[in-house]
């Protein structure tokens, strides 16, 4: 039984490595990585909406370092605005993040789950 | 009146502290007096932390903003139920609400056990103190809701996202369910240092386990809800850690729910259930501390609250704690009988601890996962979606037709033979309803036609267990009545399988479109016509300051008739936000739901159209396992009449 | 001034709530079950458990869970293991009284 179990214990630890996870960055540490991220970071600045694209700068949460440019297409998120914290996922363009999936963070310190929108 | 409010937190901490330090020495030195007085501390607790939950009651509904919590959580114009939701609305407060309904399960506890588990009730009495001294410690030096200031003229106010009626229920709820894990652990605690670990305080805890699992699954199926309608996204369920946080002691619970039984009646996997019953207490736990300390949404939340550190100490502690004493306790926990067939009740029991708990590991190694690569790897990693839509099938899937095999399998052991004759008709029903399915295009989604097939199975089982059971005994009250807790057990299985119906549906086999309509435009998606019809704009002016909402009216046509509105609310404090618009049909169970994601300038709007089959069965799923949960919870006084009867026998 | 008056209500209140068992009575035994008590307790859970396996055994064959064939193999060691329970609750009972 402690096999089976050893054995099951195993196959999330490939699984996860090989596939299924991708690194989770903040602004000041983003360049450099190619392929898929999903980064974390607050809004600041001015958000620009044109067509259906929104353009906006992220720097992190803590520190305030490191400022990304993001190029962002697809359903915007409840609560999204200039100050708050969101994730995305995408990639590293150049030098600007270009994504299609966001979600916000309750303002509240404690509060239940987060809003999305993928 | 804050004053009031700190010194009756200090009261409790006292009361707590000495429950436990004199609880432990009346337990070892077996004094009557100095246990029925720490036992009393115990029950003063409550009482004093009760005093201090109606001093911030009070300051919440007064508007008190003298108290920094009051000014953090409410305004003048907050209505008086909101205002007394906002108790636990914040870490401080949230953390009294745990604190009392800490003290109130264990007063309660111990106060209906003190003549019938003595032997038991001595140790429990300093484990729930030790636990509640941890707690209002917290309260009294680490997180008071009980700071001042001068009063500012307004309060901050609750966040209009939170101020809806689930925010009344849902966490309450969840927290009944979280702090109820604590009675049977402290159980287990006693068991295990009094050195009676036999049946006995499973027996005793039963239904306060139950209880509480009751609550933390409705609690979760309100959550869901809530998120479904409020956040405006689609889905209910995101495999968030808060959300996890909550899923994975409920999963350990459920895998001890059934092996109890296995001990009960064959004194086998004392070990296991130790170890579970420790697992679920200490998710409960870290669920909470997930919840508060943010850790796992940010790699950096350690350093935004102290408490986290406090907390991830009270864990490693009764972790270890925890450990030591089921290594101690090993010769005693030893099984004295084996396993007698792999085709026995016993047998599928042992199989969907496995695969429950497996689960549960898969959730906590997901959730886990961003904090150990930060730390091992030096880059935080994070896990998405996909990983847990795997093991929920790996796991979830098979655990679904145990739930169908299990009731059908005697137990000690059962033929091969006996067992096909029994499966005959669930069999025959899952090969019909697969074959339906198939021809009904059901086919599209593999996850999702075994989902299917595997429920029709299961459900064919519990009729077939029910039309059995009333022809034996003649009518179904009865046999509902002299066997609630089997019969209950069955009714919760049919609310998991109505579950497993609902995610099945409204996941493997949704429709989600995006169309852009100018007015008086159509779309016509999975038998549903919506035509734009025309924008409205309301601006309101809130307590949150001025917002404007953008609504949308549609035309219905086809499978619904009639109007749907769907907004978009822009407030100019706190961002957008969806106010989506859901039409349900009640025939299919499935949902129509129609979010407004923007507006372009030339006068079109965009529209993310889902069709969620069946999705109603999740709600519907949510009430029958309330009604399961009570049926097998249901006090039975002849039972406890015997019990007391045994006891006193037994003393001569 | 009544924060003041409740607050030393309550903590008055939880002083002689904690110190009332050393003000009635001077019986000092924790009224455990002692040794003969518990071999008592324990002879009678084995035999409520094999009482309720039997009757559970019952019910399964009465409906159809159990055939007649994997029932007669089963149920005599049941017996056997409750009249065993049951016997040995008689012999303690009888220690006890001589």
């Amino acid at each position: 039984m402690a096999l089976a179990v050893a054995g099951v214990l195993a196959v999330f630890l490939v699984y996860t490595a090989v596939g299924g996870s991708e690194p989770l960055l903040e602004p000041s540490n983003l360049a450099g990585h190619t392929g898929k991220v999903s980064l974390t970071g607050k809004v600041v600045g001015h958000v620009q909406k044109s067509g259906g694209t929104l353009r906006f700068k992220l720097h992190n949460i803590q520190g305030a370092s490191g400022l990304v440019p993001v190029v962002y297409r697809g359903a915007v998120p409840d609560l999204f605005k200039t100050g708050r914290e969101v994730n995305l996922d995408g990639h590293l363009d150049g030098s600007t993040f270009v994504s299609t999936s966001m979600t916000t963070k309750c303002p509240s310190k404690y509060t239940a789950s987060p809003s999305s929108s993928a | 009146m804050a004053d009031l409010g700190r010194a009756a937190l200090a009261v409790s901490f006292g009361l707590a502290l000495y429950a436990a330090c004199a609880g432990t020495y009346a337990a070892l030195e077996k004094r009557r007096r100095l246990a029925d007085s720490a036992r009393n501390a115990l029950v003063a607790c409550f009482f004093s932390t009760l005093v201090a939950a109606a001093v911030l009651a009070h300051a919440l509904v007064e508007h008190n903003f003298s108290f920094v919590y009051v000014y953090q959580h409410t305004s003048r114009d907050l209505s008086t139920v909101y205002s007394l939701t906002a108790f636990w609305g914040g870490q401080e407060g949230s953390l009294l609400l745990w604190l009392l309904v800490l003290t109130a399960y264990g007063a309660l506890v111990v106060m209906l056990n003190r003549r019938l588990l003595r032997d038991l009730i001595v140790w429990v009495v300093p484990v729930m103190g030790a636990i509640a001294t941890f707690f209002s410690f917290i309260l009294v030096a680490v997180a008071s809701p009980f700071k001042t200031q001068t009063p500012p003229l307004d309060g901050l106010g609750l966040v209009p996202s939170l101020q809806n009626p689930y925010m009344v229920a849902h966490p309450p709820m969840l927290y009944l369910g979280y702090v109820g894990l604590t009675v049977p652990f402290a159980f287990a605690v006693a068991a295990m240092i009094s050195g009676h670990t036999d049946e006995r305080w499973i027996v005793a805890t039963r239904r306060w386990t139950l209880g509480a699992w009751m609550f933390l699954g409705f609690g979760q199926i309100l959550g869901a809800h809530w998120a479904y309608i409020e956040v405006g996204w689609g889905g209910y369920y995101g495999w968030d850690p808060v959300e996890n946080a909550a899923l994975m002691p409920w999963l350990a619970a459920t895998a001890f729910l059934h092996s109890v039984m296995i001990q009960e009646r064959k004194g086998m996997l004392r070990v296991w259930n130790m170890i579970l019953v420790a697992l679920a207490y200490e998710l409960a736990v870290f669920g909470d501390f997930i919840t508060r300390s943010g850790i796992v949404n940010s790699i950096h939340s350690f350093a935004q609250s102290s408490i986290g550190g406090w907390f991830l100490g009270f864990l490693i502690v009764t972790t270890l704690f925890s450990i030591t004493l089921i290594i101690w306790r090993l010769p005693l926990l030893k099984a004295r009988t084996k396993l007698e067939s792999a085709l026995s009740r016993e047998a599928t029991f042992l199989y969907n601890n496995l695969l429950l708990v497996a689960l549960c590991l898969a959730i906590l190694w997901g959730v886990l996962f961003p904090i150990l690569t930060a730390e091992f790897l030096g880059q935080a990693r994070t896990i998405g979606r996909p990983y847990y839509d795997f093991f929920l099938h790996v796991f979830g899937l098979p655990l679904l037709l145990l739930m169908g095999i299990g009731p059908l399998i005697a137990w000690r052991r059962s033929s091969v033979r006996a067992l096909l004759k029994s499966l005959r008709w669930p069999i025959g029903a899952a090969l019909v309803a697969g074959a339906a399915l198939i021809a009904a295009g059901a086919g599209s989604s593999h996850p999702g036609l075994i989902a299917y097939t595997f429920s029709a199975f299961v459900l064919t089982t519990i009729v077939v267990e029910l039309v059995r059971g009333t022809r034996a005994t003649g009518s179904l009250m009865l046999l509902i009545g002299r066997n609630r807790r089997r019969y209950g057990g069955y009714i919760v299985h049919a609310a998991v399988v109505l579950l497993a119906i609902g995610i099945a549906g409204s996941s493997a086999y949704q429709t989600n479109v995006e169309r852009t309509l100018k007015p008086g435009q159509t779309a016509k998606v999975d038998g549903y016509t919506l035509t734009y019809k025309k924008l409205e704009t309301i601006p309101t002016v809130t307590e949150s300051g001025k917002q404007v909402e953008t609504r949308a009216l549609l035309g219905l046509g086809g499978r619904a008739k009639g109007t749907l509105a769907t907004s978009l609310i822009n407030s100019t404090l706190l961002g957008p936000s969806h106010a989506v618009g859901i039409r349900t049909d009640w025939l299919r169970a499935q949902d129509l739901y129609v979010i407004l994601e923007q507006q372009n300038a030339n006068g079109s709007i965009i529209f993310q159209i889902l069709v969620k089959p069946l999705v109603n069965l999740v709600w519907l799923a949510g009430f029958v396992f309330l009604g399961g949960s009570l049926v097998a919870l249901w006090p039975d006084a002849a039972e406890q009449r015997r019990l007391v009867a045994r006891l006193a026998l037994a003393r001569g | 001034m009544t924060a003041l008056v409740l607050g030393a209500i309550v903590a008055v209140a939880a002083v002689v709530l904690v110190s009332l068992p050393f003000l009635t009575g001077t019986d000092d035994d924790l009224d455990v079950p002692d040794e003969a008590a518990e071999r008592r307790l324990e002879l009678m859970d084995a035999r409520d458990r094999a009482l309720a396996a039997l009757k559970e055994i019952e019910f399964d064959h009465e409906t159809g869970k159990i055939d007649d064939v994997d029932y007669r193999r089963l149920v005599g060691p049941l017996r056997r293991a409750a009249a065993e329970a049951l016997q040995a609750i008689d012999r303690l009972a009888e220690e006890d009284l001589t």
